[in-house]
Protein backbone atom coordinates (compact mmCIF):
# COMPACT_ATOMS: atom_id res chain seq x y z
CA UNK A 1 0.00 0.00 0.00
CA UNK A 2 1.63 3.16 -0.93
CA UNK A 3 0.63 7.01 0.17
CA UNK A 4 -2.92 8.06 -1.07
CA UNK A 5 -3.21 10.91 -2.52
CA UNK A 6 -6.43 12.66 -2.63
CA UNK A 7 -7.87 14.74 -5.28
CA UNK A 8 -6.74 18.22 -4.87
CA UNK A 9 -9.08 20.97 -4.83
CA UNK A 10 -8.20 24.67 -5.27
CA UNK A 11 -9.65 27.30 -2.90
CA UNK A 12 -9.47 30.26 -3.27
CA UNK A 13 -9.57 32.95 -0.55
CA UNK A 14 -10.57 36.88 -1.33
CA UNK A 15 -10.77 39.44 -3.06
CA UNK A 16 -12.72 40.17 -0.27
CA UNK A 17 -11.99 38.74 3.20
CA UNK A 18 -11.24 40.37 6.50
CA UNK A 19 -8.05 37.85 6.58
CA UNK A 20 -6.24 39.20 3.24
CA UNK A 21 -5.56 42.52 4.72
CA UNK A 22 -7.04 44.57 1.44
CA UNK A 23 -8.19 42.83 -1.73
CA UNK A 24 -5.94 40.00 -2.40
CA UNK A 25 -6.71 36.44 -3.56
CA UNK A 26 -5.15 33.43 -2.85
CA UNK A 27 -5.40 30.29 -4.87
CA UNK A 28 -4.97 27.82 -2.49
CA UNK A 29 -4.26 24.32 -3.60
CA UNK A 30 -5.08 22.26 -0.98
CA UNK A 31 -4.65 18.33 -0.14
CA UNK A 32 -7.40 17.50 2.20
CA UNK A 33 -6.59 20.66 4.81
CA UNK A 34 -2.94 20.65 4.01
CA UNK A 35 -1.77 23.18 1.54
CA UNK A 36 0.39 22.57 -1.09
CA UNK A 37 0.68 25.84 -3.01
CA UNK A 38 -0.14 29.33 -2.26
CA UNK A 39 -0.66 31.34 -5.47
CA UNK A 40 -1.18 35.23 -4.32
CA UNK A 41 -3.23 36.98 -7.08
CA UNK A 42 -2.52 40.87 -7.10
CA UNK A 43 -3.39 44.08 -8.92
CA UNK A 44 -6.82 45.01 -7.38
CA UNK A 45 -5.89 48.10 -6.14
CA UNK A 46 -3.59 48.89 -8.75
CA UNK A 47 -3.81 53.05 -9.37
CA UNK A 48 -0.92 53.75 -11.53
CA UNK A 49 1.41 55.11 -8.69
CA UNK A 50 4.17 55.36 -11.22
CA UNK A 51 2.75 56.07 -14.33
CA UNK A 52 0.90 58.56 -12.67
CA UNK A 53 4.33 60.33 -11.50
CA UNK A 54 5.60 60.53 -14.65
CA UNK A 55 2.60 63.07 -15.56
CA UNK A 56 2.79 65.41 -12.32
CA UNK A 57 5.11 67.69 -10.94
CA UNK A 58 7.91 66.39 -8.03
CA UNK A 59 5.56 67.92 -5.37
CA UNK A 60 2.28 66.27 -6.55
CA UNK A 61 3.88 62.90 -6.39
CA UNK A 62 4.08 63.48 -2.54
CA UNK A 63 0.14 62.89 -1.64
CA UNK A 64 0.41 59.54 -4.34
CA UNK A 65 2.98 58.64 -1.60
CA UNK A 66 0.94 58.51 0.98
CA UNK A 67 -1.67 56.38 -0.69
CA UNK A 68 0.48 53.51 -1.39
CA UNK A 69 1.22 52.57 2.18
CA UNK A 70 -1.80 54.16 3.43
CA UNK A 71 -1.18 52.65 7.15
CA UNK A 72 2.66 54.69 7.42
CA UNK A 73 1.78 57.27 5.07
CA UNK A 74 4.71 59.46 6.92
CA UNK A 75 6.92 57.20 6.21
CA UNK A 76 5.88 56.63 2.36
CA UNK A 77 6.51 60.37 2.46
CA UNK A 78 9.64 60.28 4.12
CA UNK A 79 11.56 58.27 1.89
CA UNK A 80 10.41 59.81 -1.29
CA UNK A 81 11.53 63.40 0.20
CA UNK A 82 14.95 62.24 1.16
CA UNK A 83 15.54 60.44 -1.98
CA UNK A 84 14.79 64.26 -3.83
CA UNK A 85 16.82 65.64 -1.37
CA UNK A 86 19.40 63.29 -2.32
CA UNK A 87 19.15 64.05 -6.23
CA UNK A 88 18.66 67.87 -5.29
CA UNK A 89 21.80 67.97 -2.55
CA UNK A 90 19.43 70.59 -0.49
CA UNK A 91 20.74 70.50 2.86
CA UNK A 92 17.53 70.60 5.29
CA UNK A 93 17.61 72.49 8.78
CA UNK A 94 17.73 70.41 11.45
CA UNK A 95 13.94 70.80 12.92
CA UNK A 96 13.17 69.89 10.44
CA UNK A 97 15.13 66.35 10.77
CA UNK A 98 14.28 66.13 14.01
CA UNK A 99 10.35 66.80 12.76
CA UNK A 100 10.61 64.03 10.34
CA UNK A 101 12.44 61.51 12.75
CA UNK A 102 9.23 61.91 15.44
CA UNK A 103 6.61 61.41 12.64
CA UNK A 104 8.20 58.80 11.45
CA UNK A 105 8.71 56.87 14.42
CA UNK A 106 5.12 58.07 15.36
CA UNK A 107 3.59 56.42 12.17
CA UNK A 108 5.96 53.27 12.95
CA UNK A 109 4.19 52.82 16.51
CA UNK A 110 0.88 53.26 14.88
CA UNK A 111 1.42 51.07 11.96
CA UNK A 112 3.19 48.15 14.12
CA UNK A 113 -0.34 48.64 16.88
CA UNK A 114 -2.62 48.33 13.58
CA UNK A 115 -0.52 45.00 12.26
CA UNK A 116 -0.45 43.79 15.98
CA UNK A 117 -4.06 43.82 16.57
CA UNK A 118 -4.79 42.85 13.58
CA UNK A 119 -2.75 40.07 13.72
CA UNK A 120 -4.54 39.09 17.03
CA UNK A 121 -7.75 39.53 15.22
CA UNK A 122 -6.34 36.90 12.75
CA UNK A 123 -6.15 34.01 15.01
CA UNK A 124 -8.73 34.81 17.11
CA UNK A 125 -8.06 37.01 19.95
CA UNK A 126 -10.71 40.44 19.59
CA UNK A 127 -9.67 42.31 23.09
CA UNK A 128 -5.96 43.57 22.09
CA UNK A 129 -7.33 44.76 18.53
CA UNK A 130 -9.12 47.34 20.60
CA UNK A 131 -6.95 48.08 22.79
CA UNK A 132 -4.38 48.96 20.47
CA UNK A 133 -6.84 50.78 18.22
CA UNK A 134 -7.51 53.07 20.85
CA UNK A 135 -4.05 53.98 21.77
CA UNK A 136 -2.76 53.86 17.75
CA UNK A 137 -6.46 56.68 17.66
CA UNK A 138 -4.37 59.11 19.93
CA UNK A 139 -1.30 58.94 17.29
CA UNK A 140 -3.36 59.90 14.68
CA UNK A 141 -4.80 62.41 17.05
CA UNK A 142 -1.26 64.07 17.05
CA UNK A 143 -1.19 63.92 13.73
CA UNK A 144 -4.46 66.12 13.06
CA UNK A 145 -3.29 68.43 15.36
CA UNK A 146 -0.03 68.87 13.35
CA UNK A 147 -1.42 69.29 10.03
CA UNK A 148 -4.41 68.25 9.96
CA UNK A 149 -5.08 65.06 8.21
CA UNK A 150 -5.38 61.85 9.81
CA UNK A 151 -4.13 59.01 7.63
CA UNK A 152 -2.98 60.77 4.18
CA UNK A 153 -0.97 63.74 5.34
CA UNK A 154 0.79 65.33 2.72
CA UNK A 155 3.01 66.20 5.33
CA UNK A 156 6.67 65.87 4.05
CA UNK A 157 7.79 67.89 1.37
CA UNK A 158 11.06 68.19 -0.51
CA UNK A 159 13.53 70.45 1.80
CA UNK A 160 10.92 70.39 4.58
CA UNK A 161 7.52 70.09 6.34
CA UNK A 162 4.23 71.72 5.13
CA UNK A 163 3.57 73.05 8.78
CA UNK A 164 5.54 73.60 12.23
CA UNK A 165 4.76 71.45 15.21
CA UNK A 166 2.56 73.33 17.38
CA UNK A 167 3.85 74.61 20.18
CA UNK A 168 2.53 72.57 23.06
CA UNK A 169 3.50 69.37 20.46
CA UNK A 170 6.66 67.73 22.76
CA UNK A 171 4.56 67.98 26.24
CA UNK A 172 1.88 66.37 24.18
CA UNK A 173 3.86 63.57 22.58
CA UNK A 174 5.93 63.44 26.12
CA UNK A 175 2.26 62.82 27.60
CA UNK A 176 1.52 60.05 24.93
CA UNK A 177 4.66 58.05 25.28
CA UNK A 178 4.42 58.40 29.22
CA UNK A 179 0.68 57.16 28.93
CA UNK A 180 1.63 54.41 26.21
CA UNK A 181 5.01 52.74 27.45
CA UNK A 182 3.03 50.89 30.04
CA UNK A 183 0.61 49.66 27.92
CA UNK A 184 2.75 47.54 25.73
CA UNK A 185 3.13 45.48 29.11
CA UNK A 186 -0.45 45.22 28.77
CA UNK A 187 -0.48 44.23 25.83
CA UNK A 188 1.87 41.39 26.05
CA UNK A 189 0.31 40.39 29.33
CA UNK A 190 -3.23 39.58 27.18
CA UNK A 191 -1.92 38.85 23.46
CA UNK A 192 1.81 37.46 23.68
CA UNK A 193 2.23 35.56 26.66
CA UNK A 194 -1.52 33.77 26.12
CA UNK A 195 -1.04 30.03 25.54
CA UNK A 196 -3.47 29.65 22.82
CA UNK A 197 -1.63 32.35 20.94
CA UNK A 198 1.47 30.63 20.83
CA UNK A 199 0.66 27.81 20.13
CA UNK A 200 -0.87 29.60 16.98
CA UNK A 201 2.24 30.86 15.95
CA UNK A 202 5.13 29.47 17.52
CA UNK A 203 7.07 26.88 15.06
CA UNK A 204 4.14 27.98 12.17
CA UNK A 205 5.72 29.11 8.94
CA UNK A 206 9.16 29.31 9.43
CA UNK A 207 10.90 31.41 7.29
CA UNK A 208 14.76 30.45 7.47
CA UNK A 209 16.78 33.09 7.07
CA UNK A 210 18.41 32.08 3.44
CA UNK A 211 15.32 32.03 2.19
CA UNK A 212 14.41 35.23 3.42
CA UNK A 213 17.84 37.02 1.87
CA UNK A 214 17.33 34.99 -1.49
CA UNK A 215 13.96 36.31 -1.43
CA UNK A 216 14.81 40.13 -0.87
CA UNK A 217 12.50 40.13 2.24
CA UNK A 218 13.17 42.93 4.36
CA UNK A 219 12.26 44.61 7.57
CA UNK A 220 10.82 43.14 10.80
CA UNK A 221 10.24 39.87 8.50
CA UNK A 222 13.57 39.46 8.22
CA UNK A 223 14.59 40.60 11.49
CA UNK A 224 12.41 38.00 12.81
CA UNK A 225 14.82 35.47 10.69
CA UNK A 226 17.85 36.52 13.14
CA UNK A 227 19.26 38.46 10.39
CA UNK A 228 20.29 42.64 11.86
CA UNK A 229 19.59 44.41 9.20
CA UNK A 230 18.23 47.50 9.82
CA UNK A 231 18.40 50.84 7.44
CA UNK A 232 18.39 52.93 9.84
CA UNK A 233 21.25 51.60 11.82
CA UNK A 234 23.38 49.96 8.84
CA UNK A 235 22.86 52.94 6.12
CA UNK A 236 21.49 55.60 8.22
CA UNK A 237 19.52 58.24 6.11
CA UNK A 238 18.15 61.71 8.25
CA UNK A 239 19.73 62.02 10.98
CA UNK A 240 18.91 58.33 12.31
CA UNK A 241 23.04 58.18 13.11
CA UNK A 242 22.27 60.32 16.34
CA UNK A 243 19.97 58.32 18.21
CA UNK A 244 20.83 55.60 20.15
CA UNK A 245 18.20 52.33 20.12
CA UNK A 246 18.63 48.45 19.63
CA UNK A 247 17.83 46.32 16.19
CA UNK A 248 15.72 43.53 17.96
CA UNK A 249 15.80 40.20 16.19
CA UNK A 250 13.94 36.96 16.49
CA UNK A 251 15.52 34.71 19.14
CA UNK A 252 12.69 31.74 18.92
CA UNK A 253 11.69 32.51 22.26
CA UNK A 254 9.18 30.21 22.09
CA UNK A 255 10.16 27.84 18.88
CA UNK A 256 12.23 28.57 16.22
CA UNK A 257 13.80 31.48 14.41
CA UNK A 258 11.74 32.84 12.24
CA UNK A 259 8.26 31.18 13.07
CA UNK A 260 5.33 33.95 13.14
CA UNK A 261 5.76 34.13 16.80
CA UNK A 262 9.48 36.21 16.11
CA UNK A 263 8.31 38.30 13.57
CA UNK A 264 4.81 39.24 15.59
CA UNK A 265 7.38 39.81 18.94
CA UNK A 266 10.05 41.47 16.43
CA UNK A 267 7.28 44.53 15.93
CA UNK A 268 6.61 44.49 19.61
CA UNK A 269 9.98 45.29 20.47
CA UNK A 270 10.66 47.67 17.93
CA UNK A 271 7.42 49.29 19.16
CA UNK A 272 9.70 50.09 22.31
CA UNK A 273 12.48 51.04 20.31
CA UNK A 274 10.31 53.63 18.73
CA UNK A 275 9.27 55.08 21.82
CA UNK A 276 13.14 55.06 22.63
CA UNK A 277 14.17 57.06 19.79
CA UNK A 278 10.71 59.67 19.96
CA UNK A 279 12.09 60.18 24.11
CA UNK A 280 15.74 61.23 22.59
CA UNK A 281 14.34 63.02 19.92
CA UNK A 282 11.79 64.92 21.49
CA UNK A 283 14.24 66.04 24.45
CA UNK A 284 16.83 67.48 21.54
CA UNK A 285 14.54 69.05 18.97
CA UNK A 286 16.08 72.77 18.18
CA UNK A 287 14.30 75.52 17.20
CA UNK A 288 14.33 76.64 13.71
CA UNK A 289 12.07 77.57 10.40
CA UNK A 290 10.85 74.52 8.81
CA UNK A 291 10.17 76.44 5.54
CA UNK A 292 13.55 77.66 4.95
CA UNK A 293 15.33 75.63 2.39
CA UNK A 294 11.94 74.84 0.65
CA UNK A 295 13.03 75.26 -2.94
CA UNK A 296 10.90 78.06 -5.31
CA UNK A 297 11.01 75.55 -8.11
CA UNK A 298 11.84 71.86 -7.79
CA UNK A 299 13.72 71.41 -11.08
CA UNK A 300 16.31 68.72 -9.99
CA UNK A 301 19.56 68.30 -12.42
CA UNK A 302 19.93 65.49 -14.90
CA UNK A 303 20.40 62.63 -13.13
CA UNK A 304 19.30 59.29 -11.13
CA UNK A 305 18.98 58.90 -7.48
CA UNK A 306 18.06 55.18 -5.65
CA UNK A 307 17.53 55.81 -1.82
CA UNK A 308 16.40 53.55 0.34
CA UNK A 309 14.68 53.95 3.93
CA UNK A 310 13.40 51.91 6.59
CA UNK A 311 9.31 52.17 6.82
CA UNK A 312 7.49 50.22 9.20
CA UNK A 313 7.37 47.27 6.87
CA UNK A 314 10.87 46.91 5.36
CA UNK A 315 13.38 48.76 3.08
CA UNK A 316 11.28 51.27 0.87
CA UNK A 317 12.84 52.51 -2.34
CA UNK A 318 12.97 55.11 -4.11
CA UNK A 319 14.31 55.03 -7.60
CA UNK A 320 13.82 58.80 -9.25
CA UNK A 321 15.27 59.05 -12.91
CA UNK A 322 15.14 63.10 -13.35
CA UNK A 323 15.75 64.73 -17.39
CA UNK A 324 16.30 68.42 -16.02
CA UNK A 325 12.49 69.04 -16.56
CA UNK A 326 9.39 69.56 -13.36
CA UNK A 327 7.93 66.52 -14.15
CA UNK A 328 10.05 63.45 -13.08
CA UNK A 329 11.05 60.70 -16.15
CA UNK A 330 10.77 58.19 -14.01
CA UNK A 331 10.05 57.22 -10.03
CA UNK A 332 9.89 53.66 -9.03
CA UNK A 333 8.98 52.44 -5.92
CA UNK A 334 10.72 49.45 -4.52
CA UNK A 335 7.88 47.90 -2.40
CA UNK A 336 8.99 45.88 1.20
CA UNK A 337 5.27 43.96 1.39
CA UNK A 338 5.57 43.05 -2.29
CA UNK A 339 9.05 40.78 -1.30
CA UNK A 340 7.03 39.77 1.53
CA UNK A 341 3.79 38.50 0.10
CA UNK A 342 6.37 36.93 -2.86
CA UNK A 343 7.79 34.76 0.43
CA UNK A 344 4.29 33.43 1.59
CA UNK A 345 3.80 30.51 -0.98
CA UNK A 346 7.63 29.04 -0.16
CA UNK A 347 6.44 28.94 3.65
CA UNK A 348 3.52 28.00 3.57
CA UNK A 349 3.62 24.71 1.80
CA UNK A 350 2.49 21.99 4.09
CA UNK A 351 0.45 23.69 6.36
CA UNK A 352 -3.08 24.24 7.24
CA UNK A 353 -5.24 26.53 5.70
CA UNK A 354 -6.09 27.85 9.06
CA UNK A 355 -1.80 28.82 9.46
CA UNK A 356 -1.64 30.19 5.96
CA UNK A 357 -3.49 32.83 7.54
CA UNK A 358 -1.55 33.33 10.57
CA UNK A 359 1.38 33.34 7.95
CA UNK A 360 -0.17 35.51 6.04
CA UNK A 361 -1.09 37.97 9.22
CA UNK A 362 2.50 38.15 10.50
CA UNK A 363 3.89 39.03 7.16
CA UNK A 364 2.20 42.25 7.89
CA UNK A 365 1.12 43.22 4.28
CA UNK A 366 -0.44 46.28 2.44
CA UNK A 367 -1.81 45.98 -0.60
CA UNK A 368 -1.91 49.30 -1.92
CA UNK A 369 1.78 49.11 -1.56
CA UNK A 370 1.84 45.99 -3.21
CA UNK A 371 -0.20 46.44 -6.56
CA UNK A 372 0.94 51.04 -6.04
CA UNK B 1 1.83 13.28 30.49
CA UNK B 2 3.18 16.09 32.28
CA UNK B 3 3.55 18.48 29.52
CA UNK B 4 -0.12 17.64 28.71
CA UNK B 5 -1.41 18.79 32.25
CA UNK B 6 1.33 21.90 32.12
CA UNK B 7 -0.51 23.05 28.95
CA UNK B 8 -3.77 22.98 30.49
CA UNK B 9 -2.88 25.01 32.98
CA UNK B 10 -0.44 27.71 31.00
CA UNK B 11 -3.91 28.28 28.93
CA UNK B 12 -6.05 28.56 31.92
CA UNK B 13 -3.38 30.72 33.95
CA UNK B 14 -2.79 32.65 30.74
CA UNK B 15 -6.55 33.08 29.88
CA UNK B 16 -7.45 33.93 33.54
CA UNK B 17 -4.61 36.84 33.07
CA UNK B 18 -6.03 38.23 29.98
CA UNK B 19 -9.85 38.13 31.53
CA UNK B 20 -8.53 39.74 34.34
CA UNK B 21 -7.32 42.83 32.34
CA UNK B 22 -10.45 43.08 30.56
CA UNK B 23 -12.24 43.19 33.58
CA UNK B 24 -10.92 45.50 35.08
CA UNK B 25 -10.94 47.97 31.89
CA UNK B 26 -14.54 47.51 32.32
CA UNK B 27 -15.11 47.80 35.91
CA UNK B 28 -13.61 51.20 34.71
CA UNK B 29 -15.70 52.46 32.29
CA UNK B 30 -16.30 55.81 33.09
CA UNK B 31 -12.87 56.47 32.79
CA UNK B 32 -11.61 54.35 30.39
CA UNK B 33 -14.39 54.73 27.87
CA UNK B 34 -13.45 55.93 24.71
CA UNK B 35 -16.31 55.42 21.95
CA UNK B 36 -18.43 58.24 21.16
CA UNK B 37 -22.08 58.18 20.72
CA UNK B 38 -21.04 59.95 17.19
CA UNK B 39 -24.38 61.99 16.60
CA UNK B 40 -25.17 62.85 19.48
CA UNK B 41 -21.29 63.73 20.35
CA UNK B 42 -18.86 64.98 18.33
CA UNK B 43 -14.80 65.13 18.50
CA UNK B 44 -13.21 68.54 19.11
CA UNK B 45 -11.36 69.32 16.15
CA UNK B 46 -8.17 70.46 17.17
CA UNK B 47 -7.46 74.22 16.73
CA UNK B 48 -4.43 75.99 16.77
CA UNK B 49 -2.53 78.96 14.94
CA UNK B 50 0.31 77.42 12.76
CA UNK B 51 1.76 80.70 12.84
CA UNK B 52 1.47 81.96 9.41
CA UNK B 53 -0.14 85.82 9.41
CA UNK B 54 -3.93 85.01 10.02
CA UNK B 55 -5.26 84.93 12.96
CA UNK B 56 -6.82 81.39 13.88
CA UNK B 57 -5.19 79.94 11.16
CA UNK B 58 -7.00 76.08 11.72
CA UNK B 59 -4.99 73.63 10.47
CA UNK B 60 -7.54 71.42 9.07
CA UNK B 61 -8.90 68.97 5.61
CA UNK B 62 -11.95 69.90 4.97
CA UNK B 63 -13.81 71.15 2.02
CA UNK B 64 -12.69 73.89 -0.53
CA UNK B 65 -13.65 77.58 -0.03
CA UNK B 66 -12.59 80.31 -2.15
CA UNK B 67 -13.33 83.93 -1.70
CA UNK B 68 -13.95 85.26 -5.39
CA UNK B 69 -13.88 88.55 -4.63
CA UNK B 70 -9.94 88.51 -3.78
CA UNK B 71 -9.25 85.84 -6.42
CA UNK B 72 -7.19 87.37 -9.46
CA UNK B 73 -7.38 84.71 -11.90
CA UNK B 74 -3.46 83.60 -11.41
CA UNK B 75 -4.25 79.81 -12.02
CA UNK B 76 -2.06 78.77 -9.65
CA UNK B 77 -4.08 76.29 -7.40
CA UNK B 78 -5.35 75.28 -10.97
CA UNK B 79 -2.02 73.78 -11.74
CA UNK B 80 -1.21 72.94 -8.33
CA UNK B 81 -3.96 70.60 -8.25
CA UNK B 82 -2.71 66.59 -8.40
CA UNK B 83 -6.21 65.07 -9.57
CA UNK B 84 -7.59 68.23 -11.56
CA UNK B 85 -10.21 68.86 -9.46
CA UNK B 86 -10.37 72.87 -9.76
CA UNK B 87 -11.24 74.75 -12.94
CA UNK B 88 -10.99 77.66 -13.75
CA UNK B 89 -11.74 79.72 -16.80
CA UNK B 90 -10.81 83.98 -17.20
CA UNK B 91 -11.57 86.73 -18.93
CA UNK B 92 -9.37 89.52 -19.35
CA UNK B 93 -10.93 92.48 -17.77
CA UNK B 94 -11.21 95.42 -20.20
CA UNK B 95 -9.86 97.74 -17.60
CA UNK B 96 -7.12 96.57 -14.85
CA UNK B 97 -8.53 97.30 -11.47
CA UNK B 98 -11.78 98.43 -12.23
CA UNK B 99 -15.28 97.69 -10.68
CA UNK B 100 -17.92 96.37 -13.52
CA UNK B 101 -21.11 96.36 -11.39
CA UNK B 102 -23.09 94.07 -14.06
CA UNK B 103 -21.27 91.07 -13.09
CA UNK B 104 -20.73 92.49 -10.29
CA UNK B 105 -17.01 92.29 -10.46
CA UNK B 106 -14.75 93.86 -8.33
CA UNK B 107 -11.57 95.45 -9.23
CA UNK B 108 -9.71 95.82 -6.14
CA UNK B 109 -8.77 92.51 -3.43
CA UNK B 110 -8.45 93.14 -0.42
CA UNK B 111 -4.67 92.75 -0.35
CA UNK B 112 -5.01 95.67 -3.10
CA UNK B 113 -4.41 93.93 -5.83
CA UNK B 114 -5.57 95.34 -8.82
CA UNK B 115 -6.98 92.22 -10.85
CA UNK B 116 -6.94 91.87 -14.52
CA UNK B 117 -8.85 89.30 -14.91
CA UNK B 118 -12.96 88.81 -14.76
CA UNK B 119 -13.33 84.76 -13.16
CA UNK B 120 -15.78 83.41 -15.25
CA UNK B 121 -15.77 80.29 -14.39
CA UNK B 122 -14.28 78.67 -10.71
CA UNK B 123 -15.63 75.11 -10.30
CA UNK B 124 -14.33 72.73 -7.61
CA UNK B 125 -15.42 69.29 -7.71
CA UNK B 126 -15.22 68.16 -4.04
CA UNK B 127 -15.50 64.16 -5.33
CA UNK B 128 -12.54 64.37 -6.94
CA UNK B 129 -10.29 66.11 -4.48
CA UNK B 130 -7.94 64.21 -2.66
CA UNK B 131 -7.14 66.97 0.53
CA UNK B 132 -3.61 67.05 -0.40
CA UNK B 133 -3.98 71.10 0.67
CA UNK B 134 -1.26 71.47 -2.21
CA UNK B 135 -3.85 74.45 -3.84
CA UNK B 136 -3.92 76.46 -0.60
CA UNK B 137 -0.16 77.02 -0.29
CA UNK B 138 0.82 79.05 -4.14
CA UNK B 139 -2.27 81.58 -4.00
CA UNK B 140 -0.66 84.67 -3.85
CA UNK B 141 -4.12 86.53 -2.61
CA UNK B 142 -4.75 83.17 0.23
CA UNK B 143 -8.44 83.00 -1.25
CA UNK B 144 -8.59 79.41 -1.68
CA UNK B 145 -8.44 77.53 1.79
CA UNK B 146 -9.69 74.59 3.72
CA UNK B 147 -12.94 75.96 4.82
CA UNK B 148 -11.36 76.64 8.69
CA UNK B 149 -8.76 78.26 6.97
CA UNK B 150 -8.53 82.25 7.15
CA UNK B 151 -11.60 83.95 7.78
CA UNK B 152 -12.96 81.48 9.92
CA UNK B 153 -15.25 83.22 12.10
CA UNK B 154 -17.23 83.78 8.53
CA UNK B 155 -17.20 79.55 8.06
CA UNK B 156 -18.58 76.70 10.09
CA UNK B 157 -15.61 74.43 10.11
CA UNK B 158 -17.87 71.46 8.79
CA UNK B 159 -16.49 67.49 7.76
CA UNK B 160 -19.90 66.09 6.87
CA UNK B 161 -20.93 67.36 3.44
CA UNK B 162 -22.60 64.43 1.85
CA UNK B 163 -24.84 64.68 -1.10
CA UNK B 164 -27.56 62.56 -3.18
CA UNK B 165 -26.74 64.04 -5.93
CA UNK B 166 -22.98 63.88 -7.16
CA UNK B 167 -23.17 67.08 -9.01
CA UNK B 168 -24.04 69.07 -5.95
CA UNK B 169 -20.51 67.82 -4.90
CA UNK B 170 -19.52 70.07 -7.42
CA UNK B 171 -18.70 73.43 -6.16
CA UNK B 172 -19.54 76.90 -8.06
CA UNK B 173 -17.62 80.10 -6.68
CA UNK B 174 -17.69 82.48 -9.68
CA UNK B 175 -20.55 84.82 -10.03
CA UNK B 176 -22.89 84.12 -12.68
CA UNK B 177 -22.54 85.92 -16.06
CA UNK B 178 -24.38 85.34 -18.58
CA UNK B 179 -23.31 84.63 -22.30
CA UNK B 180 -24.38 88.04 -23.51
CA UNK B 181 -22.44 89.54 -21.00
CA UNK B 182 -19.05 87.25 -21.65
CA UNK B 183 -19.44 88.35 -24.99
CA UNK B 184 -19.30 92.23 -24.50
CA UNK B 185 -16.33 91.78 -22.08
CA UNK B 186 -14.13 89.67 -25.06
CA UNK B 187 -15.36 92.54 -27.50
CA UNK B 188 -15.84 95.62 -25.52
CA UNK B 189 -18.01 98.04 -27.59
CA UNK B 190 -14.57 100.99 -28.36
CA UNK B 191 -16.38 104.26 -26.74
CA UNK B 192 -16.60 106.46 -30.07
CA UNK B 193 -14.50 109.38 -29.64
CA UNK B 194 -16.29 113.23 -29.46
Amino acid sequence: MGVVHGDQMILNIGPQHPSTHGVLRLEVKTDGEIVSEVKPHIGYLHRCFEKHSENVTYEQVIPFTDRCDYLAAMNSNFGYVVAMEELMEIKVPERVDFIRVIMGELNRIASHLLALGVYGLDVGAFTPFLYMLRDRERILDMFEYTCGARLLYNYMWVGGVSHDLPKDFVKICGDFLDYFEPQISEYNELLTYNKIFIERTADVGVLPADVAVSFGVTGPNLRGSGVKWDVRKDEPYSIYDRFDFDVPTGTGEFGTVGDCFDRYWVRMLEVKESVKILRQALKDIPDGDVHQAIPKKIRPPKGSVYRRTESPRGDLGYYIISDGTPVASRVKMRSPAFTALSVLDEISRGWMISDVIAILGSLDIVLGEIDR
Amino acid sequence: MSKYFTNIYDTVSTLWTGMRITWRHMMNIKRDNVTLQYPEERWPRPERNIGFEHADYNVIRSRLHVDIDDCIGCLKCERACPVDCIKINTIKAPNRGEDIPEIKHTGVTSNDTRKAMVVSRFTIDMSECCYCNLCTYPCPEECIFMVGGPNNEKHNIDYEFSEFDRNDLIYQFAKSITSEQKDTLKNPIPEVEA
